[in-house]
């Protein structure tokens, strides 16, 4: 019973995405015009594999394997899914008989219909086979997948993109700087706050201190400044320079449902 | 003949593939399927549509270590994400929605006690729809503002780089990883991705590939 209700909500989910995904990914080649969706990094890719279904197709099979054994392993699909398998998946059907990208990949009514296809197909065979998969393989993927991928998390990628901000010049540096070690203390990972920092930095460098700008700088502060009372960051705060918080400080965290220990 | 090619392109960005206000539609699309993927994690422990990682902060907040973590993760990189998205052209749906609205919004509606929309499956639909149609218009609004105003990219190129960067990184640390687990798991691993290297494959596939082969030789426990 509980598979054929798997099965359902798996094809209706499969749907969904891959046409979302599809058009979405098309979109992209006719971007800035038409505002697409995906990632920078799925449109490096797609370029990449130049239009050949096969380079298609075995691109997102590699994928499809980690994201079956990230499935099996954690019930996490990966982004990949939709970066990666579905578009360039769906991409390889329409290419099959070797017509060109323009006709095919840049065309989102197309690509939207053969990414529903493969969409359900990709999210039902995910969704169906995790548990056929044997206990060698899910330790496999417990041991070797969860570490790497949490490695990549922190401290790979707050690096990587730290440095960008660094060599993007003084303002990205600087901002992405402030920026970053705030997110790290108060959120656990400083990506969010080196793009932001990047986005404040470079949207100065090229247009000054505008409107657009300044909300942009406000608003980040208000958005740190949130999620740092929301995570009682303020009370560990006081308490780690053995300040006792004030009893009105904690009433307004109970106030808010935020009970701080 | 060019002021004809013109006028028919811009008829076809006007068309319901191409133009601005359909976006809003496919993203609430994808939101729905992000979304009730994140109810089929929650219901039956398989679907969430994001990787390892991220999932385990939910997780930590399912078994009761608090949703603080996921909540504000989720949350900035989406706030990020749409204004990103909004000043290039291409939003991220990797940020802005598996994290964004896949983790960062249940993980918010499950701390404050609210389980409905991720523990019914046609609510989730609703739910993740309304999200991202919410999620296309702000970056339609946003462009508008901004994009129309000024003739900033707002850095998007140096993230565009930092993201292909930190993809890179995943063969070798699966490798690394692979090659602490266990010595066979190791080799199997380095000789995997050697081979997808040559191949000119994607060396993070290889790394997995050939840990999985060996792993399933030579077993290690699950504990």
């Amino acid at each position: 019973m509980e598979m054929i209700e798997v099965a359902i909500k798996s094809i209706i989910i499969g749907a969904l995405v891959g046409i979302g995904v599809g058009a979405g990914a098309a979109r992209m080649f006719h971007a800035p015009k038409a505002q697409g969706m995906g990632a920078f990094r799925t449109l490096g890719e797609l370029n990449a594999c130049a239009g050949d279904a096969a380079s298609h197709f075995s691109f997102g099979l590699g994928f499809f394997f980690n994201a079956w054994a990230s499935s099996v392993g954690a019930g996490a699909f990966t982004q990949d899914v939709d970066h990666r398998i579905i578009p360039n998946w769906a991409a390889a059907v329409l290419m099959r008989k070797g017509r060109r990208p323009e006709d095919t990949l840049h065309d989102p009514k197309k690509m939207a219909i053969s990414g529903g296809i493969i969409g359900i197909l990709v999210v039902s065979f995910l969704n169906l086979t995790a548990s056929a998969i044997p206990e060698s393989l899910q330790a496999i993927a417990v041991h070797v997948l969860v570490p790497a991928a949490n490695l990549l998390i922190n401290p790979v990628m707050p690096v990587i993109f730290w440095l960008a901000a660094l060599d993007a010049g003084k303002r990205s540096g600087f901002w992405g700087t402030i920026f970053g070690g705030a997110a790290h203390l108060i959120m656990g990972n400083a990506v969010p706050g080196v793009v932001l920092g990047i986005l404040i930095g470079k949207g100065v460098d090229d247009s000054g201190w505008n409107k657009v700008t300044k909300t942009l700088l406000i608003s980040v502060i208000v958005l740190f400044i949130l999620s740092a009372f929301f995570r009682g960051f303020d009370i560990q705060l006081l308490e780690s320079m053995y300040i006792t918080p004030p009893e009105w400080l904690l009433d307004f965290h109970k106030l808010l449902g935020l009970e701080v220990k | 003949m060019t002021t004809q090619t013109e006028s028919l392109e811009k008829d076809m960005y006007k068309t319901f593939w191409y133009a601005d206000w359909s976006f809003p539609i496919f993203v609430a699309l994808l939101s729905a399927g992000i979304f009730a993927g994140t109810h089929m994690y929650y219901v039956y422990k398989i679907g969430a549509f994001n990787d390892v990682a991220i999932v385990a902060m939910l997780e930590a907040g399912i078994q009761g270590a608090g949703y603080g973590a996921a909540a504000a993760f989720g949350a900035s990189f989406l706030f990020a994400r749409v204004l990103e998205g909004a000043l290039v052209g291409i939003l991220d749906i990797g940020g802005s929605l598996q994290t964004g609205i896949g983790i960062g919004v249940p993980a918010i509606l499950l701390a404050s006690g609210i389980t409905a929309p991720v523990e019914n499956f046609i609510l989730s639909l609703i739910t993740g729809a309304l999200l991202g149609a919410l999620v296309g218009y702000s970056i339609l609004a946003i462009r508008k503002l901004t994009v129309g105003q000024s003739n900033s990219t707002f850095g998007a190129d140096i993230m565009m780089g930092a993201g292909n960067a930190s993809g890179r990184f995943l063969g070798p640390l699966i490798v690394i990883s692979a090659a602490s687990a266990s010595i066979p798991i190791g080799i199997g691993s380095t000789i995997g991705a050697a081979i997808f290297y040559i191949w000119k494959k994607p060396v993070a596939g290889g790394a997995i590939l050939g840990a999985m082969i060996f792993g399933a030789i030579f077993p290690i426990s699950l504990e």
